[in-house]
């Protein structure tokens, strides 16, 4: 008898695709930690988590797995991660990267599956058009509190980009305008509202994906699923455009776009007899392109 | 070298979609995939891109294999990974189930034109896939002088999302 008995109508090996499975978690405040807790529960044996910083004091309200004491000890949100992974899944394969996840592809592009709890529209594309690249499903989450003058409404969404199917701007999640605004916002004071509650129905959805990837409980499963989450009404629904983008042939990510734009086998060779003659370490076109974007602003 | 072959399903089901139509004196159809590559640590990520398929008028007539590549298929071939700098991975199917192999002729075969892919394109890898209705076996060359590996793994990217071993 396994602890994962009761989820055995995933199927006979479904222990075995559950452990042998690696999956990126990029961001690990409210959103990613409860990715990080259920994704061991559910016995993933790989994972890839990504988070440049520490837990603070605001963080607790909503940060799974984040204590008191580790604020005193400013713990990076990645050894929260760990701790978390580890108390369920002692021997889980963990990489955890404290820094952007621009510097962390190497790692990330040996992930089945990446999670993305990001913040910012930008930064979600960017991850989702490294999917793409490499050819691995991305599930974006995400919550938000606006202000209604009379109150405040709740909402959010779990998506599901897989390559080949519809992107975040096929359905309009990710537009030019939403861009816009957001560079035009950038620098301002203050987070922005999260809360457990929201974030934990968020995650749940979103490991529901992965299993639904991973170990598929139902025949013909969507690859493109778009959930909108409504916390004033309580509801979590699909999204119009799972209907509407059915025969759509995402124009945003080419399938010749896949793999490194530069890749040399040759030099990959060379590195991996360690010639003396080769170049040293190369870094990635990616990182590079990351370390010339930073420099230029 | 660890290879791992990434494909989506949508794009793996059109080949075995095409490579299921019959024609008129060959026994069995064959096509190319394009991909792009990447390394993944010490190994390599292969990814592919586009299939195109032989024209009917590129087989030739030869009754002692499935099908035989005339000329112009292998010449298209060529200028293909040439023009988009691409790897390319010549495609066949036995149909079945579970992870097939080459035959003797398929290997002999795959020996003798898929190093010429290095001459158009050396910054690529280059091989040969064999399908089967339910997986895919593999060889690839990472050099037109060195002796080809056999594809590790394969990833079928999509819902569900399915891998297997095959070296």
């Amino acid at each position: 008898m396994s602890r994962l008995d009761r989820q055995s109508f995933l199927g006979s090996d479904s222990d075995a695709v559950l452990e042998a499975a690696t999956i990126g978690i990029v961001g690990l405040g409210g959103g990613g930690s409860h990715v990080v807790q259920q994704a061991a529960h559910v016995g993933i044996g790989g994972f890839v988590t990504v988070d440049p910083q520490t837990i603070e004091d605001t963080n607790t309200n909503r940060l799974v797995g984040g204590k008191r004491a580790d604020v005193a000890a400013e713990r990076p949100k990645t050894d929260i991660a760990e701790r978390l992974i580890r108390d369920l899944q002692p021997n889980a394969r963990v990489l955890s990267i404290r820094d952007s996840w621009h510097a962390a592809t190497d790692q990330l592009k040996t992930a089945d599956v990446i999670v993305g709890a990001l913040d910012s529209f930008k930064e979600r594309e960017q991850l989702e058009r490294f999917a793409r690249r490499y050819l691995i499903p991305y599930i974006d989450i995400g919550m938000d509190v606006h202000d209604l003058g009379k109150g405040f409404l709740v909402s959010g969404q779990a998506i599901l980009s897989t390559p080949g199917e519809p992107c975040l701007r096929c359905c309009g999640f990710i537009t030019d305008d939403r861009l816009k605004r957001e560079a035009a916002r950038y620098g301002a004071a203050g987070g922005r509202p999260q809360v457990v509650w929201s974030n934990g129905v968020l995650a749940s959805a979103a490991i529901g994906l992965i299993a639904q990837i991973l170990t598929p409980w139902y025949q013909h499963p969507p690859a493109f699923v778009y959930l909108e989450y409504d916390g004033n009404k309580g509801t979590v629904s699909r999204s119009a455009h799972m209907e509407t983008l059915t025969e759509c042939d995402c124009p945003h990510h080419p399938s010749n776009e896949t793999g490194d734009p530069m890749f040399d086998i040759r030099e990959h060779k060379m590195r991996r007899r360690g010639d003396a003659s080769a170049p040293g370490r190369l870094t990635s076109w990616w990182r590079t392109f990351w370390q010339f974007m930073r420099s230029s602003h | 070298m660890k290879v791992c072959f990434k494909i989506t399903i949508g794009l793996l089901m059109s080949i075995r979609t095409d490579l299921r139509r019959s024609h008129y004196f060959a026994h069995e159809r064959v096509g190319f995939i394009s991909a792009g590559l990447s390394a993944c640590g010490d190994g390599l990520l292969v990814l592919a891109r586009k299939y195109r398929p032989l024209r009917d008028d590129e087989y030739l007539l030869d009754t002692s294999v499935g099908a035989m590549m005339g000329p112009d298929a292998i010449r298209r071939a060529l200028q293909w990974a040439m023009q988009d700098g691409v790897a390319l991975f010549h495609v066949h199917t036995h149909g079945g189930r579970g992870i097939p192999s080459f035959s003797g002729i398929d290997l002999r075969e795959n020996a003798k034109f898929v190093p010429d892919f290095f001459k158009v394109a050396p910054q690529c890898a280059h091989g040969a896939i064999v399908l089967s209705d339910t997986a895919a076996h593999g060889q690839i060359w990472l050099d037109r002088s060195q002796p080809h590996h056999v594809i590790s793994s394969f990833v079928q990217v999509g819902v569900p999302l399915s891998k297997w071993s095959t070296a």
